[in-house]
């Protein structure tokens, strides 16, 4: 059987993105370098800090930890798939307004994991949404206004008109 | 200060949220540009070395290679750092290596591999020297001299010692004293963004640019001026967004100093960035410090002296030492009345990584040796600890000893508040068991003299073409939001509104010069630096406009962005048309902290003009069972002066007290012979959301007059107090004192398990006899001798020199590719463990060959008797199958607690159990018997063993901390491993060798796991206690058992984490069978476990932890039962 060496070709954030890469390259590199979608965080690259989480069918990952080859006919979700400064999400339009993070260098990746939480669970309670964050390591906040916006944002979402 | 504000006390987001949110933000890691180069750095592998020889020629004639340097390719100078007096490094080393993880070459190439292959190709011919670790070791005369500094005592950089107000008087007249020692070690800043920089050097015009995670620009451009031999109107640092601070980026910069030579010689941009371990090993953390303090006091409760003793580790360059010495010294005497106060502080050099500032400067740990004190005087005298420090509180008007002069002062507030909030005097008397109070106070200069020529901020404001002004600072913004608090202070002066004000910070071109943001200084300084630029802003405005309208410039109006002249229409503008009219213009004004410095020779005066003081109460729970510590609720008190931005604010207090639990529960860099072995963002365990607890800030406001709109400092104030509150908190709950931070869950489990004695039996097992003997012939012989035939004979890393990649599409398929000849060929399931192994160098591999999607190979299937398992199922379907949770719920609960969702996401279970072991020697890359083989010693017998095996560890002590591995035997399960011949079904008491080593070959595949159904009455429970519920255990256990009626008629229990493999307790078992448990059967049933243990130097708590999981997870089957 023949096997492509290289040119994976991965859908990003909807679109189909090719490369003629190596396929041990870390996503996180790859989103970051050869895609320059930066807003992808590299905080360790051991899948220890889960600034480079991202999604992949839906799922959180660490994306350092994740080999191109594999990402190949994936679907994969970056922090560039939601908001921008000027049109916030609204779940980013309450982590800014309730101070939920401050160097921000963690907050793409929280992004990410809280994303794929609502999307499996659209109403966690605080204990889920913590078991969601373990893996995001944030050293500025203590993570309280971040559980607090977040629940926060749960709650106006189950009370909207 | 009476007046209404507009903006200032209102809680503002942070300007630069919506980009940081977006992950539009640019930082230095983002940051590329056209035929950059990168840099990577050799750093020394040896605690203390002679450099004899460097060999570049092979990495020079690498791929890709630009250039390579080393220290003697930089001029012969050294960084000023805390001083000309105490400079005593060099840009990289020179004929000498003093920490493990000292810069001593570097190489810039094309790409990062080429520049990392480069620098592993770079030969040093290292004559080792003896090393010393310890700062009360270093000061011995025949210690190894690590610097030649004439005229201070062998290895001391620094002597502080004074005595105000006659300490001997003092003691003699006391009628109580009471004394303790306290040690630390080192805590590191863990800012998410690692270290590094961006040089760009332009060789036509001498200009040097970069871009750096600095929190001191203005220090970043005068060293690497002056390292490089540049003028230091040519190196500019620009404005760039960065991912921490703490003190972490605030000192000499060694990254961007090489990362700028590179670029100079290449005459082309480089970029260095440190990856996580370079970070731990060569970044600039807290220090370590032993502290002897002593208080006389009264029989009414006066404290009339105090004298402290401390030595600082220095680690091998002088940083921040100086000046941490000095705030440590502040804490002593300054917070509580105190009639005398004596020191004899000495920083200390040591073969470690150097000493920084990391928040807190030293304050959170003396404050901790203080406040225990405070403690154990209230109980000596009998009083109510918190009624005590309130009566000996400082008060405003209060002369401290060392001549602190409290002019605002709400501490004894801020302490009645923190007891009240935390409901203290209805508790006291009624603490439920296990449960503890404690408090803790402090005081922080706002803000320390940073140096003794002067501590100054500038801060300008520009008036720009479409109207909106540009505050420029200096001070680099790290996220605590000082922009948007400059530009508060701004709008409220000139009554605009903040959204017309932007802030440009760090371009040392573009902004005026200050200090930096450090020692919690920039809303007070360079605060009150922005409201005289401000003033001068109005000024000049109506300067000009009053030119241009012919009119007296004091009767021009300024509000709302509006200026105006009577109700003349024709004279009332907007600032985009002034700036049309008038022209854009910038001022720029310079506040300096005006008043006399302290004594240069013993320290007297005041040091700040004026302090803040603050009051913490901490309420914990301790788990007997297993020694951890939840803290329940932290109340943080502050008196700040005036709070200009709650929002920001409160984000520092929260911020400051997690970081503060780090400090006293977990966080600790753990050395080997000056290698730190913890240098990850696992084995470090800084605190993770579920450590977050309940926190209620509150402020007194006080209105200073010295500081802006009345604000005080505040950055650092909430983590100092906060060990101290913990502490004493545990103090409560357990009975006990602890003298070293941190607390961690192994000292309070020994310390409440002390009168307990466990029947370890060591001599049941009669290998445990030829063990003891190695390890009693270790430390002389056995260990020089392996450690030296290792160097020799032992098997060498292989380098990592990348690998191919395959995903075959089905089981067959990667059976062919497992078995091509000559081909060292590895499997990779989830791969969360084999890529971070093969970067580490714990795996090597020609070929990884991706098994993640075989669909052979995924699923759960559950048969009549059997439910199969694909090895390759995910951890996190296996605890989303609703069948397996009701039929097994020990292997949904159990898998859940494996590290976190990320991971989980894409581990799979047999992943999990052929995963390598997580020793730190091993994985801190020592040539050891796991890594070398049998000519190499094991690192564990003689070094930090903490986390080790207690039972059945011969040559290698790595434990087995796969939680599937004692779940999964206590199921009697099997697995199945498949070569290209057939499958065969190997139990899991059989699956690992007494090494712990797996018996799958290389050859084969682990395709599935069999779990018997269960077919009679039966209960279950994992038990698992690590750092946190995702960290690798330190002990766990899996109770399997089987019923009939109210007696167990089977039971399996497996022991996780305390021996290379998981172990089933046989004798246990058998006693369980026929037993009705009662609470004493439990008891005897779980000791019988750690019969024949034999623990090692640093590990026997495990086995009191073992026996009490055990019991747990006994009591636990019962309970179901019921």
């Amino acid at each position: 059987m023949v096997k492509p060496l290289v040119g994976p070709s991965i859908e990003v954030n909807g679109e189909l993105r090719v490369a003629d890469v190596d396929s041990t390259m870390p996503l996180a590199l790859f989103l970051r370098d050869v895609l320059n979608l930066r807003g992808t965080k590299i905080g360790c690259g051991n899948g220890e800090c889960g600034a480079c989480t991202v999604l992949m069918d839906g799922r959180a990952v660490c994306s350092c930890l994740i080999p191109l080859g594999r990402a190949r006919g994936r679907k994969i979700r970056t922090i560039e798939s939601l908001g921008n400064p000027k049109a916030l999400h609204p779940l980013q339009a309450i982590l800014v307004e309730k101070g939920a993070f401050q160097c921000g260098f963690c907050t793409p990746g929280v992004m990410m994991s809280l994303l794929a939480l609502l999307e499996s669970n659209p109403v966690p309670d605080e204990a889920e949404v913590r078991t969601a964050l373990q893996g995001n390591l944030c050293r500025c906040t203590g993570y309280v206004k971040l559980l607090e916006a977040t629940m926060t944002y749960i709650w106006e979402r189950g009370h909207e008109p | 200060m009476n007046r209404e504000f507009q903006f200032v006390g209102m809680p503002r987001p942070q300007i630069e949220g919506p980009d940081k949110v977006t992950g539009r933000a640019v930082y230095t890691h983002d940051l590329t540009r056209p035929g950059m180069l990168h840099g990577a750095v050799l750093r020394s592998p040896h605690a203390h070395a002679r450099i004899r020889q460097i060999d570049l020629s092979a990495a020079r004639a690498m791929p890709g290679v630009a250039v390579v340097v080393v220290g003697t390719d930089f001029p012969d100078r050294r960084y000023v750092n805390a001083g000309p007096q105490y400079a005593d490094r060099h840009a990289m080393a020179r004929g000498k290596v003093r920490f493990v993880g000292e810069e001593v070459a570097a190489v810039a190439a094309e790409t990062s591999a080429q520049a990392q292959a480069a620098v592993s190709a770079i030969s040093i011919d290292y004559e080792v020297l003896p090393a010393v670790l310890d700062a009360e070791a270093a000061q011995a005369a025949d210690a190894p001299a690590i610097h030649d500094k004439p005229g201070l005592p062998r290895n001391v950089a620094q002597e502080s010692i004074a005595d105000f107000g006659g300490i001997d008087a003092a003691f003699a007249a006391a009628t109580h004293i009471v004394e303790g020692t306290f040690e630390h070690g080192i805590v590191a800043p863990v800012c998410l963004e690692t270290n590094g920089a961006l040089a760009v050097f332009d060789p036509q015009t001498g200009n040097m640019d970069i871009w750096a995670p600095t929190q001191a620009p203005f220090f970043v451009r005068k060293e690497v001026a002056y390292v490089l031999d540049l003028d230091p109107e040519h190196v500019r640092v620009r404005s760039v967004a960065i991912g921490g601070g703490f003190g972490g980026k605030s000192q000499s910069p060694e990254p961007i100093a090489i990362a700028a030579m590179l670029s100079k010689l290449a005459g082309r941009p480089v970029r260095i960035l440190l990856n996580r371990q370079e970070e731990f090993l060569s970044g600039k953390s807290d220090h370590a410090k032993k502290m002897r303090v002593r208080s006389a006091v009264a029989a009414d409760g006066t404290i009339i002296g105090r004298h402290t003793e401390f030595w600082v580790d220095n680690g091998a360059y002088t940083h921040m030492g100086p000046a941490y010495i000095s705030a440590v010294r502040q804490r002593t005497c300054n917070l509580y009345r105190v009639g005398a106060a004596g020191f004899d502080g000495k920083l200390v050099h040591t073969n470690k990584v150097s000493g920084g500032s990391y928040r807190g400067m030293g304050a959170p740990q003396i404050i901790w040796a203080i406040e225990t004190q405070m403690d154990e005087i209230a109980e000596k005298l009998g009083r109510d600890k918190l009624d005590y420090r309130i009566e000996v509180a400082n008060r405003a008007g209060d002369q401290t000893p060392q001549g602190w002069n409290i002019s605002t002062c709400a501490l004894t507030e801020c302490l009645a508040e923190a007891g009240r909030r935390i409901g203290w005097h209805e508790k006291k008397n009624s603490m439920p068991l296990n449960r503890g109070i404690g408090f803790a106070a402090m005081i922080n200069p706002s803000v320390g003299l940073l140096y003794a020529e002067g501590n100054f901020a500038c801060v300008s404001i520009d008036l720009k073409d479409d109207g909106r002004l540009r505050v420029g600072t200096q001070s680099a913004d790290c996220g605590t939001s000082q922009n948007t608090v400059l530009a508060q202070f701004v709008a409220e002066e000139l009554n605009l509104t903040p959204d017309q004000v932007d802030v440009l910070h760090m371009d040392t071109k573009e902004t005026p010069a200050d200090l930096g943001s450090a020692a919690s200084r920039v809303t007070f300084v360079s605060g009150n630096a922005a409201i005289k630029t401000a003033k001068a802003f109005r000024a000049e405005l109506t300067r000009r406009l009053a030119c241009l309208w012919s009119v007296p410039a004091d009767d021009i109006m300024f509000a709302d962005g509006i200026s105006s002249f009577g109700t003349d229409n024709a004279r009332r503008i907007d600032l985009a048309d002034a700036a049309a009219q008038v022209g854009t213009f910038r001022v720029e004004e310079r506040y300096d902290v005006d008043m006399p410095r302290p004594d240069p020779k013993t320290g007297y005066g005041d040091y700040a003009a004026t302090y803040g003081f603050g009051a913490q109460a901490a309420e914990v729970e301790v788990d007997p069972t297993t020694g951890h510590v939840s803290v329940l609720k932290v109340v943080v008190v502050q008196d700040i002066g005036r709070v200009i931005n709650p929002l920001a604010l409160d984000g520092q207090m929260h911020g400051g007290v997690v970081q503060g639990i780090g400090m006293a529960l977990r966080e600790e860099v753990v050395f080997d012979g000056g290698v730190p072995i913890n240098a990850s963002l696992i084995t470090y365990r800084a605190p993770r959301i579920i450590d977050t607890p309940v926190i209620e800030t509150a402020y007194i406001e006080t209105d200073d007059p010295s500081g802006p709109y009345g604000a005080k400092a505040g950055g650092e104030h909430a983590i100092n107090p906060t060990p101290a509150a913990i502490a004493n908190a545990v103090a409560q709950a357990t009975g006990k004192r602890f003298r070293k931070l941190p607390i961690t869950a192994a000292d309070v489990l020994c310390a409440l398990e002390e009168e307990r004695s466990l029947p370890i039996k060591p001599w049941i097992r009669p290998y445990n006899m030829e063990i003891a003997t190695a390890r009693a012939l270790y430390p002389k012989i056995l260990f020089p001798g392996l450690k030296k035939l290792g160097a020799a004979v032992g098997r060498k890393p292989r380098p990592a020199n990348g690998h191919d990649y395959e995903r075959p599409s089905d089981l067959e398929d990667a059976l062919v590719a497992l078995g091509r000849p000559n081909r060292k060929v590895k499997i990779m399931a989830g791969g969360t463990d084999l890529q971070v192994g093969l970067r580490q160098g714990v795996y090597a591999a020609d070929s990884v060959v991706d098994i993640s999607d075989l669909s052979d190979l995924k699923g759960i299937m559950i048969g009549d008797g059997v439910i199969r398992i694909g090895a390759a199922t995910t951890i996190s379907e296996l605890t989303e199958h609703e069948d397996l949770l009701r039929m097994h719920p020990m292997l949904s609960d159990g898998l859940a607690k494996i590290a976190t969702r990320q991971i989980r996401n894409v581990a799979t279970i047999a992943g999990d159990l052929a995963q390598e072991k997580r020793c730190w020697f091993f994985r801190s890359g020592a040539q050891c018997y796991k890594a070398g083989g049998v000519s190499c010693p094991c690192y564990a017998v003689l070094g930090d063993n903490r986390h080790h095996s207690v039972m059945g560890a011969g040559r290698c002590a790595a434990p087995c901390v796969a939680d599937a591995a004692p779940i999964l035997t206590a199921l009697d399960a099997s697995v199945v491993i498949a070569d290209y011949a057939g499958e065969r079904r190997v139990p899991m008491t059989n699956f690992y060798r007494w090494s712990g080593e797996t018996v799958v070959a290389t050859n084969e595949i682990i395709t599935a796991i069999e779990v018997p159904r269960p077919n009679v009455a039966h209960t279950q429970a994992f038990e698992k206690h690590a750092g946190w519920d995702g960290d690798f255990a330190d002990a766990s256990v899996a109770v399997h058992l089987a019923w009939q009626e109210d007696r167990v008629i089977k039971a399996r229990i497996s022991l996780g984490a305390v021996a290379p493999l998981p172990v089933r307790a046989k004798s246990a078992e058998r006693a369980l069978a026929g037993s009705w448990l009662t609470d004493s059967a439990v008891r005897a049933a779980a000791e019988m476990v750690i019969a024949g243990a034999l623990p090692l130097s640093d590990n026997g708590y495990k086995c009191n932890l073992i026996v009490n999981l055990t019991e747990r997870a006994l009591r636990k089957n019962r309970d179901q039962r019921a």
